[in-house]
Order: C-alpha cells, then structure tokens, then sequence
C-alpha cells in the first residue's frame, strides 16, 4: 500500500512536470513563429509593424543602436488589456536590423492558457490517483480480507495449539488450495504431536506399573519369609539387605520416571502457592530428624507467592532441605532464608567446596550418603520449568544452595 | 461401646499378578482370616455381587478394564465394603480420583504387608463400628478419637508417633514386622533421612519402656536381624 501511494505521488510529480515541459516548448515555438513572421514582414516592408496587428502577441521594439541582443526564450509578465489583469506570460528577446540600426524586438503571448491545461490535467490525475487508493483499500478491506480469513484462523490455530487440547478446530471457507494444504499440514502436525504426547504418557504410567509391580512381589515375599522365626540372626540379616535393595531401587525408579516426566512436560497443573508454606510444612516434617541431629536451625522466611505445581515444589524443597540435613554435621547449623527475590537453603558439612557443576548430574552424591543421586538433579530439572536459577556456593564453612526466582 | 481387634476378616483381593496375589492371601490367611481371590474385572464383578465381604483390595490396573469401575459397580448395587486401593501410580491426581470414586484408602506399590493391614483394620474399624471408638487389647483400652491409651484407669501419655506405631502393632500383633516397614510407616517417602534406624530404635525403646511401666508386660518382642514381634 505505501509502495503504490508513493509511486503514485512521484508519478504525479514527474507528469506534472513534463506537461510543463511540453507545454513550455509549444509556446516557445508558436513565439518563433511569430518572430519569423516579424522577420519578413521588417524585411519586405522596410519598417516595423504596428503592435496592433498581432492579436494575443504583444509586440515592442525597442532602438538598442548597435547592440545586438541574443535570442532567448523568458517568462515574463504578460498584461492582458481586457481584464485589465498581469498573468504570467512567456516572451522570445531577439534583434532585427531595420535601415541600419538595431532592434531588440520582445514577442510575449500568455501562458494563462496553457496554465489552465495543466491544472486540468493535474487535478485529472489526483483525482484518479485518489480514486485509485480508495478501491485498493476498499478491495484489501472487505474483499480480500474475506480471502484471508481462512490464513489468520489457521494462525490463531497454530499460536494456540497445546499437546493436551483434543478438539480439532474447524476452519471455513478453505476454497484456495493453498490454504487447504496448509491445514492439512497443521493438522498432520498437530495430531503426530498429540500422539507423540498420548504415547509418552501412556509409557510413563505403564512404566510405572510394570517396573513397581516385580518389586512389590519382592517385598511381599520377604514380609512372608520372615514369618519364619527359625531363621537364624544372619539369614535374618541377608534378607534385610535385601529389602534394603529393593527400597532402593523402588526409590530409584520413582525419582526417573519423575525425572521423564519433568523432561517432557507432562506434569502441567499450576496453582497459586506461598513457598513459606511449603518450606514451614518441611520443617515440621523434618522437625525430628533436625532435633535428633542436634542441628542449629535460623529460619528467616517472608512471604513468597508462585504459580507452580505444588507437587513438584514439594518435591524440590524436599530434595534441597533434605540435603542439607542428610549432609550436615552433627551438631552443625541449618539456615533458611526466603525473600521475593531467592530461596537460599544453607548447611554445614565437609570442610571442602563441592564441585558446583558435578554436584547435579545424574547419579552424582556425596560418599556418606545413602540417597541415590538424583535430588539435585531433579531440583534443577523442576527449577528450570519455572524459569528459576539453582546454584550452588561454598563460602566456608557454608555450602549455599540459592534459588533464584528472577 | 467395646470392640476387640477383630480376628478374622473376609477379604476380597482382586491384583493380575500372581505372586502378589498369593502373597497377600498368605500373609492374612496365616492368622486365620478368609482370603477370596480374582485377577480381572469381570470376575470381579461377579464375586462383588454374590458376595460380602468386609473389605477389598482392589488393583486398579487389571488387564480387562479399569478396575474403578468396581467402585462404581458398588455404589450402583448399594454396597458398603471398604475399598483400598491397590496402585503402582504415585500420582496425587490418582490418588484424589480414587478416593473421589469412593475408594477408603490408597496404597501405592511397593508396599510392605503389615502397612496394608494396618489400612485394612483402619477401614474395617472406620466403616462397622460407626460410633464405637474404644480398643481393648490385653489390659489396655485405646480411645480411637482421642488418642489416649489407659492401662486400666492410669494414662499412658504416648507422642504421637508412640501412638502410631502402638496402632501399627496391635494391627499386626503376631506377625515379625521388619524395620523398614516400621520406618516406612512412620516416615513414609523420608526414610532415607532415618540414617541407619537409629530412630526406631529411640522411638520403640521409649514405647515399650512405657508399657513395660503400667502394665508390667513387655509387648514388644525384637527378632534380631530383622525388627520386631507385637505380642
């Protein structure tokens, strides 16, 4: 639109200034005429004519002796004797020798005419340019608009698609077969990618279900094996270790399937939550164990506000306020700090900084523990869903675990 | 109102898998309750309509159906059985759908058998004996909705915890129960804190010296190795 209207105004410009032009040029040549006429009419006459003779032209010689004056074209203006009015006139200067002596002779005709025909042809093509703008706007406007209704459905389609949303959404008046192929695609698309999700979830419960099922056998069995009070103290023994294993991996494979979870999405629900909630709620539940440690604990916890998943907050402040009393000292100190802008979760420990970056990998804990490694992981993990920093610092004796909500 | 603990319970245990399924029967019919079995859905419903019970185990991914649709079932043919869950799906949106479907508990799997009777007593007591609130087992009588536990006329002040794993045991009073599910059932998923069982040791110390004191016995038997025997 703006291409066209400024194409347009150039047009205008450089037609305006060529019908100038041309128009210019005519006059200049009816001007010659003239003064050729003037010419013969001094050279069979032997004298100069009356101005009178020359209607629309007015004619004025003036004795110049024996200057010679060059032949020019001028604008100049141009008197007209009946509307008593000055317009603008355009005049050819040139020089006639007549019995010796040299004449500047001015030959001056009103360029009121041609003037007038400019303006016409000017306002002429505003008018149509004009014209023109109007029906490209109306036309973009309510007839071809009508014409992309069907692109800015599949649009809005698109920008709103989620994997979770079944219903397929009708678009109108796909009569271009562009447009046509275009939902086709979108629609393959979007189905292969809510099958994709369909299929992981499905994996995801069953995965569940298969792999905690053989140890539920497990642990059933030995609930009944031990029943048998003959066993002697190390047959005992063997199999509480082997209770121990399986409690193990039971955990182990908990902590994955959350971890596949988190990784692909599938765990979406968000509610409004206060963290100082769920943080005072931890140290009631771990209140024992903080006791039985004899952990000095400083609590300084204001208000903070979330959208989240409340189960995944759970579990992160579970993991990071876990660690901190699983790697503590005994008799060692515990501090929680909770503001607006982080979450810092300090604890005493081994004399010697962690590695900051290893400390998160899978399968990565500290030789005393009896965790399986993947708390720190899955911290980050649920961290990054909702655009916090987890970081870790040493500054001795501390080791600082900081949330970042920014 | 007087209940005792009862003695023998009829279940109904709907679980696919085999071993599982024999071992739960194993583990109840040992002290004399009645054990009916079924893998699927539709034997299921079938056993549900001949038959009371006074609770069902119910695994609700049987290979047939979704097994909610016997809580539905229930509802429909006016039944009032308990209804515990049986379920590998960990998921907090499982749970509330299974007890909004009108289940009474939810355990999830892996799950150590003397929690799963423990739920078991807890159901049964909830739904026959509205109203009755008084336990009485050897010389003490417990007061299910205020938590207290008498020796004849003295009061045992037990913690909470105390109390709890008391209800664990007489619950499973005859049956060796292990650590683990001693510690599972009072710290559930935060076991891995409970550093080497130090703390049941504390915790089952401090309960038996207390009943020890009023009333003389020592209920708690340890089996080396392994845990412990409430007798």
């Amino acid at each position: 639109m703006i291409i066209t209207i400024c194409v347009l105004i150039l047009a205008g410009f450089i037609y305006y200034f060529a019908i100038s032009y041309i128009s210019n040029n005519q006059l200049d040549s009816d001007l010659t005429e003239e003064l050729g006429e003037v010419v013969t009419y001094v050279n069979t006459r032997h004298q100069l004519p009356k101005p009178v003779e020359f209607d629309e032209d007015q004619a004025s010689f003036v004795s110049i002796g024996q200057h010679i004056v060059p032949t020019k074209f001028v604008d100049t203006p141009f008197f007209e004797p009946e509307s008593k009015k000055t317009e603008r006139g355009r005049a050819v200067v040139s020089t006639i020798k007549l019995n010796g002596i040299n004449y500047k002779v001015t030959i001056a005709e009103s360029k009121k005419s041609t003037e007038y025909l400019v303006q016409i042809i000017g306002i002429i093509t505003a008018v149509l340019t004009i014209m023109l703008l109007a029906g490209l706007f109306i036309t973009n406007r309510f007839v071809l608009s009508g014409l992309w209704k069907p692109f800015y459905q599949l649009l809005h389609q698109l920008q709103t698609f989620t994997v979770i949303n079944q219903d397929p959404q009708e678009v109108k008046s796909l009569d271009i077969d562009e447009f046509k192929e275009l939902h086709g695609a979108i629609d393959a698309m979007s189905q292969r990618a809510r099958n994709d999700y369909q299929s992981l979830r499905a994996f995801t419960e069953n995965a569940s279900h298969e792999m905690m099922t053989p140890i539920a056998v497990i642990t059933s069995k030995l609930d009944n094996l031990i029943q048998d009070e003959s066993l002697k103290a190390d047959q005992y023994e063997q199999l509480q270790d082997i209770y121990n294993a399986s409690n193990k991996l039971s955990r182990l494979n908990q902590s994955l399937l959350l971890l596949v979870k988190i990784d692909n999405n599938l765990i979406k629900d968000t509610t409004t939550i206060n963290i100082k909630d769920v943080v005072e709620e931890k140290l009631k539940q771990f209140q024992e164990i903080i006791k039985n440690k004899g952990l000095e604990a400083e609590y300084s916890l204001s208000d903070k506000i979330i959208e989240a998943n409340p189960y995944l907050i759970d579990i992160l402040l579970n993991n990071l306020i876990s660690n901190a009393i699983r790697h503590n000292t005994n008799h060692g100190r515990l501090q929680i700090q909770l503001n607006s802008t982080r979450l810092t979760i300090v604890n005493t420990g081994i004399s010697e900084q962690l590695d900051g970056e290893r400390i998160f990998e899978r399968f990565q804990k500290g030789s005393q523990s009896e965790g399986l490694g993947l708390g720190l992981t899955i911290a980050r993990n649920i961290c990054e869903k909702f655009h916090f920093h987890l970081n870790y610092r040493f500054e001795n004796p501390f080791h600082q675990f900081i949330v970042d909500f920014k | 109102m007087l209940i005792l603990t009862p003695k023998a319970l009829k279940l109904l245990i709907i679980e696919d898998e085999p071993a599982l399924r024999e071992s739960i029967k194993h583990y109840f019919t040992e002290e004399g309750s009645i054990c009916e079995v079924c893998s699927d859905l539709k034997t299921a419903m079938q056993k549900i309509q001949l038959y009371e019970y006074d609770c069902i185990l119910l695994d609700i991914g049987l290979p047939d159906g979704d097994g909610l649709k016997i809580l539905q079932q229930l509802k429909e043919i006016g039944k009032e059985e308990g209804v515990i869950i049986i379920s590998a799906k960990n998921s907090l949106d499982d749970k509330l759908n299974g007890l909004n479907l009108g289940a009474d508990d939810y355990l999830v799997k892996p799950f150590h058998l003397a929690e799963l009777k423990a739920r078991i007593i807890a159901v049964h007591r909830r739904k026959s004996f509205n109203g009755s609130n008084i336990i009485q087992y050897d010389d003490l009588s417990i007061n299910l909705h205020s938590m207290e536990v008498k020796a004849g006329d003295n009061v045992i002040f037990l913690t909470k915890k105390e109390y709890d794993m008391l209800m664990y045991f007489i619950a499973n009073k005859g049956k060796v129960i292990s650590k683990n599910a001693v510690a599972e059932h009072l710290w559930k998923d935060d076991i891995d804190l409970a550093d080497s069982f130090d703390f049941i040791y504390t915790h089952i110390k401090n309960l038996r010296k207390k009943l020890q004191e009023h009333t003389g016995k020592d209920f708690i038997k340890s089996i080396y190795g392994i845990g412990y025997k409430f007798i």
